[in-house]
């Protein structure tokens, strides 16, 4: 490192970075804290030259609101369902492609292609590929043109056509919609960050594995999985962080009503719930992101915890 | 256990179409008696750690056969040779402690050769034992240092008592303190298994210190087999004798008149028997009698003191190489004002090469002729 | 005698063994390919299924069981959809706004890690530290005052409404304008640290020889630093790029205007509804469009998005 003999000159460089960052990135977190703690707290209100007390108010209000469970039910459920299916997917993805030689480019690249993608757009695609197209679906006088392509294939097989995300469909239905999605969304990320890990695994590791008689299944259990376990950790705290995020894919699906059309806002989420209250209850809008944060930053702890226990190297 | 190599051939396919196939191991065919210590020697990309991988069954031979005592194991897996194998960057598992390192290959065994818990840990710790390991063994590799990361790979290989222990150039990420200590530890852990050994390294040096038998190898192809000393005694080859040695051989161009060796204008020894010939000759540092009236004369560069020995630089226009460096005893004086040295050559440290194929043309009784003699009847001859 | 006949058991046994082990490889690898290959064809299916029905007549799209592929291929759908998402306002729009933001972004990444990396000020490291941490907190946090912001910049607004200056009004009144899809986000930490990781991999005795040389901060930063770093900076145009492209809920919340509309919330906005009878067709032939311009920058630069994206594993 150079001292500059004159400091200021870094200072003037820093200065957009700083000038930004300062009403962007720390104004925000101190007022969101801010209007967090003061009861009630909404921007037209001070205008109209209110003041708030102080409290923790805003944060009973957003408990006590009967669509937070909802949001944070589905939140976590997303999470907890999503995040084990894609990481182990791509693990054993991961590992098979790093175990052939020809093609494997190849299909690495399909397998990067989801990343490369709009959620939003992609997630019309998905409610096109499930949508069952006809006249009051789910209600009387039901007449169906198409299933749609899944159920084409589910009826294929001789199973019963499902309501996946139509009128008067089932949440179980909505949810695995959801789930596949998100986890076809995440698949990308992670092969490429396991199968980078993998590659960087140094193959004498597996000679000398072999040398020693090691079966497949220890090999992979005892060498490969612990390998790479920094890898799965990364993938796992971002893959929760992501789905403690999850909003647009469900409004790729269901639109902004966050639901079928005969249960809006079924599949609403945390990061909903904070957009929905984020021009006119600014307060509880806050008090739900701080809890957002908590939540997140928990969870995070918690698996680098879990980890650091597991891995020492 | 002996391990017998016949004919054994590695042809590496080509890795694009302008490639042409590669022959890393060439018809190699030896014979490691049991329980001794073999080193396979030879300089970077000669073949010896495909052959060291090819005797593991981590590489598949393309012809030849391998034998590990009267069994062919040629087409035998890796996993069911038995075998133990040092990498050379030892391989260790960073997520395990030394002792689940050692213990790992125990807990591979199935069926009549699974043990039991507590036999496990009975052999871990006797491996561990061995290599002066037991205070390490809840520790990472990562807290270990290299010579004792080195210690818990060799007792990995050991510790499911392999009938060969096989090392790929176990020294070479040590450092220069380190690899003495390290390579006697070798020996000594050798020594008290008596387990046939086979290993291979680029560094003449540490071969010749502790093998009981060294193989010399070029492209692929065996140069020389025999004990260490008879290998630098009687190199079979030009090659052979610039390897070996530190420091390295001095190499002239020379022609045999008459019996008699010529290098540049002057005879320098007799050499009975040897048809007239242009000769490659090659003299060992240790070779070199300083003497008033030498046969051979130098150009004097410098004189470096070493203690006990002393070594001389010098140039001489036949030289092959752009300095000639010769080990002397430390109580010759050497008047290093002067611009020459004069040098009687030793006989038996004197080696004429072909050069047509670089070859070892035999002198008839070097070897016993007493060198004074020798020198004293090239000084008469010449006067 | 018995020496021979065991050593022929043993070959035996080892031929069988091969022959098993052979077997078991060809098996295992069969299975690994017919697994990758259902697993990609799974992946790809989705795309597939966009560029078949967007080129499908409305009537062959509602058959009972739909064709794997159209009957008949019509391009028209591309020519609607362009014209029902007014595509091609949302394509310019939205270009402006990525290239824009990209440019300035770039600028001030190069600068400011450069000044993390190369100079050396008291509170460097503490204030680096403190720009990494603000990357754990979710930007959803942000969103929530950074609204009220450009909704009354610096008090701007409030200020013209009591002077009854329009000029100040609109100052501090950004909504439904490019510069509140380009402001806010032109700094952004993790490109900063990203490129900041980079340039401390040029070694400082370079940046000494600039310096005994006379030469400028600015034009060593130009000459030297920025060509050694060029595929990290292609990297974060790339991401940024798709950035623009991708983003959905800050655009729909501040700039929801026709003039300065995204794409990506411009087509949702033009197709509201996915279930039931919709044109699906048509809502496809639109996505396949805004689509396309990923998928070319991903064939042609897929290097770079790759390294971009698991170099973020640094992150970590």
């Amino acid at each position: 490192m150079v001292g500059s003999k004159k400091p200021w000159k870094a200072w003037l460089y820093l200065s957009p970075a700083i000038v930004l960052l300062l009403i962007f990135t720390v104004w925000p977190i101190i007022n969101t804290v801010r209007m967090a703690f003061l009861e009630g707290y909404n921007a037209l209100a001070v205008a109209g030259g209110k003041k708030f007390e102080f409290g923790f108010a805003n944060f009973v209000n957003v408990i006590e609101y009967r669509d937070f469970v909802t949001c944070l039910k589905n939140t976590v459920l997303l999470c907890v369902l999503t995040v084990p299916i894609s990481t182990f997917l791509a693990l054993v993805i991961s590992v098979c492609l790093n175990a052939i030689k020809p093609f494997r480019r190849m299909l690495q690249t399909i397998f990067f292609l989801p990343y490369v993608t709009n959620s939003i757009a992609i997630g019309m695609v998905f409610a096109a590929m499930f949508n069952m197209v006809g006249r009051n679906i789910g209600g009387k006088n039901e007449l169906i043109l198409t299933a749609g392509i899944i159920n084409n294939v589910i009826e294929f097989f001789g199973g019963q056509a499902i309501n996946w995300i139509n009128k008067g469909s089932s949440e179980v239905a909505n949810m695995t919609v959801m789930v596949i999605y998100i986890v076809w969304n995440a698949l990308p990320f992670k092969i490429l960050v396991l199968l980078g890990g993998l590659q960087s695994v140094n193959k004498q590791y597996y000679d000398a594995a072999k040398v020693d008689g090691t079966s497949r299944l220890r090999t992979f259990t005892r060498i490969t999985v612990p390998l790479l376990s920094p890898m799965i950790t990364y993938v796992v705290i971002t893959g929760f962080i992501g789905g403690f995020k999850e909003y647009s894919s469900i409004v790729g699906i269901f639109g902004e009503k966050m639901g079928p059309t005969s249960n809006p806002y079924r599949l609403d989420t945390m990061v909903g719930f904070i957009y929905r209250d984020l021009a006119n209850q600014q307060g509880r809008a806050s008090a739900a992101a701080l809890i957002l944060f908590g939540i997140i930053f928990v969870v995070t702890m918690l698996n680098l915890y879990i980890s650091k226990k597991n891995t020492h190297y | 256990m002996k391990v017998v190599l016949e004919n054994v051939t590695k042809i590496f396919p080509p890795r694009n179409k302008r490639e042409k196939e590669f022959m890393a191991v060439n018809d190699f065919t030896f014979t490691v008696p049991d329980g001794k210590l073999i080193g396979l020697l030879g300089p970077s990309g000669c073949g010896k750690s495909t052959t060291l991988y090819m005797i593991s069954g981590l590489q598949k031979v393309s012809g030849g056969k391998i034998y590990f005592g009267d069994n062919d194991v040629t087409n035998l897996p890796a996993e069911s040779r038995g075998v133990g194998l040092v990498f050379q960057n030892y391989a260790l598992y960073p997520h395990l402690t030394v002792k689940q390192n050692i213990l790992f290959p125990l807990q591979n065994l199935k069926g009549s050769e699974k043990l039991s818990k507590k036999e496990m840990l009975e052999r871990a710790y006797q491996a561990a034992k061995l290599v002066q390991l037991e205070e390490l063994m809840e520790r990472k590799p990562n807290a270990l240092s290299g010579g004792q990361q080195q210690r818990v790979a060799i007792a990995r290989a050991l510790v499911k008592m392999p009938g060969v222990l096989l090392l790929d150039e176990p020294l070479s990420n040590l450092d220069a303190r380190l690899r003495l200590q390290t390579r006697e530890e070798i020996r000594r852990i050798q020594k008290e298994t008596g387990i046939t050994t086979i290993f291979v390294t680029h560094d003449q040096e540490e071969a010749m210190s502790i093998s009981d038998m060294i193989v010399v190898m070029r492209d692929g192809v065996i140069q020389q087999v025999g004990k260490p000393q008879d290998v630098y005694d009687n190199p079979t080859n030009l090659f052979v004798a610039k390897f070996l040695g530190t420091p390295p051989i001095n190499v002239f161009n020379g022609e045999v008149k008459g019996g008699k060796l010529y290098i540049g204008e002057e005879c320098v020894l007799e050499v009975a028997g040897v048809a007239d010939q242009p000769v490659t000759v090659g003299i060992r540092p240790e070779g070199f009698i300083p003497a008033e009236d030498g046969a051979m004369t130098c150009n004097l560069t410098n004189l470096e003191i070493m203690g006990r020995d002393a070594s001389v630089v010098a140039t001489h226009p036949a030289s092959c190489n752009p300095t000639i460096r010769s080990i002397i005893d430390g109580d010759c004086k050497i008047d290093t004002a002067s611009a020459t040295v004069r040098y009687n050559l030793k006989p038996h440290k004197v080696f004429l090469f072909s050069k047509e194929n670089e070859k070892r043309i035999e002198v008839a009784a070097q070897n016993n002729d007493d060198f004074l003699t020798a020198a004293l009847k090239l000084k008469y001859s010449k006067s | 005698m018995t020496d021979q006949k065991n050593f022929a058991v043993f070959e035996a046994d080892i031929q069988k063994a091969q022959a098993r082990q052979r077997v078991v490889r060809i098996a295992v690898q069969v299975f690994l390919y017919l697994f990758l290959i259902i697993m990609a064809l799974i992946v790809i299916f989705p795309f597939y299924f966009m560029l078949i029905s967007s080129v499908k007549d409305l009537a062959e799209y509602r058959l009972p069981v739909q064709t794997l592929w159209p009957n008949k291929i019509i391009l028209h759908n591309y020519i609607e959809a362009f014209h029902t998402a007014n595509l091609g306002t949302l394509f310019s729009n939205t270009l402006y706004v990525g290239i824009v933001s990209t440019i300035l972004s770039l600028i001030i990444t190069v600068i400011t890690a450069f000044v993390f990396a190369r100079l050396e000020f008291k509170g460097k490291n503490a204030m680096f530290a403190a720009l990494l941490a603000t990357m754990m907190i979710p930007g959803e946090l942000f969103t929530i005052t950074n609204y009220q912001t450009i909704s009354n910049f610096l008090g701007l607004r409030t200020l013209g409404r009591e002077l009854g200056s329009k000029d100040l009004i609109a100052l501090g009144d950004w909504k439904n304008t490019f510069t509140v899809l380009i402001v806010p986000f032109l700094v952004s930490v993790f490109y900063i640290y990203l490129l900041r990781q980079n340039f401390l991999q040029i070694p400082n005795e370079l940046y000494l020889a600039a310096k005994v040389d006379g030469t400028s901060d600015i034009k060593y930063l130009w000459k030297v630093m920025i060509p050694l770093a060029l595929p990290t900076l292609i990297s974060i145009t790339i991401l940024k790029m798709m950035g623009a492209w991708n983003s959905y809920m800050w655009p729909r919340l501040v700039a929801n205007d026709e003039a300065h509309r995204l794409i990506t919330n411009g087509l949702r906005t033009a197709f509201t509804s996915v279930e039931g009878d919709v044109n699906i067709p048509v809502q496809m032939a639109a996505v396949a469009i805004v689509s396309a311009p990923l998928f070319l920058v991903f064939v042609f630069l897929r290097k770079y998005i790759m390294k971009g994206v698991s170099r973020s594993g640094i992150k970590g």
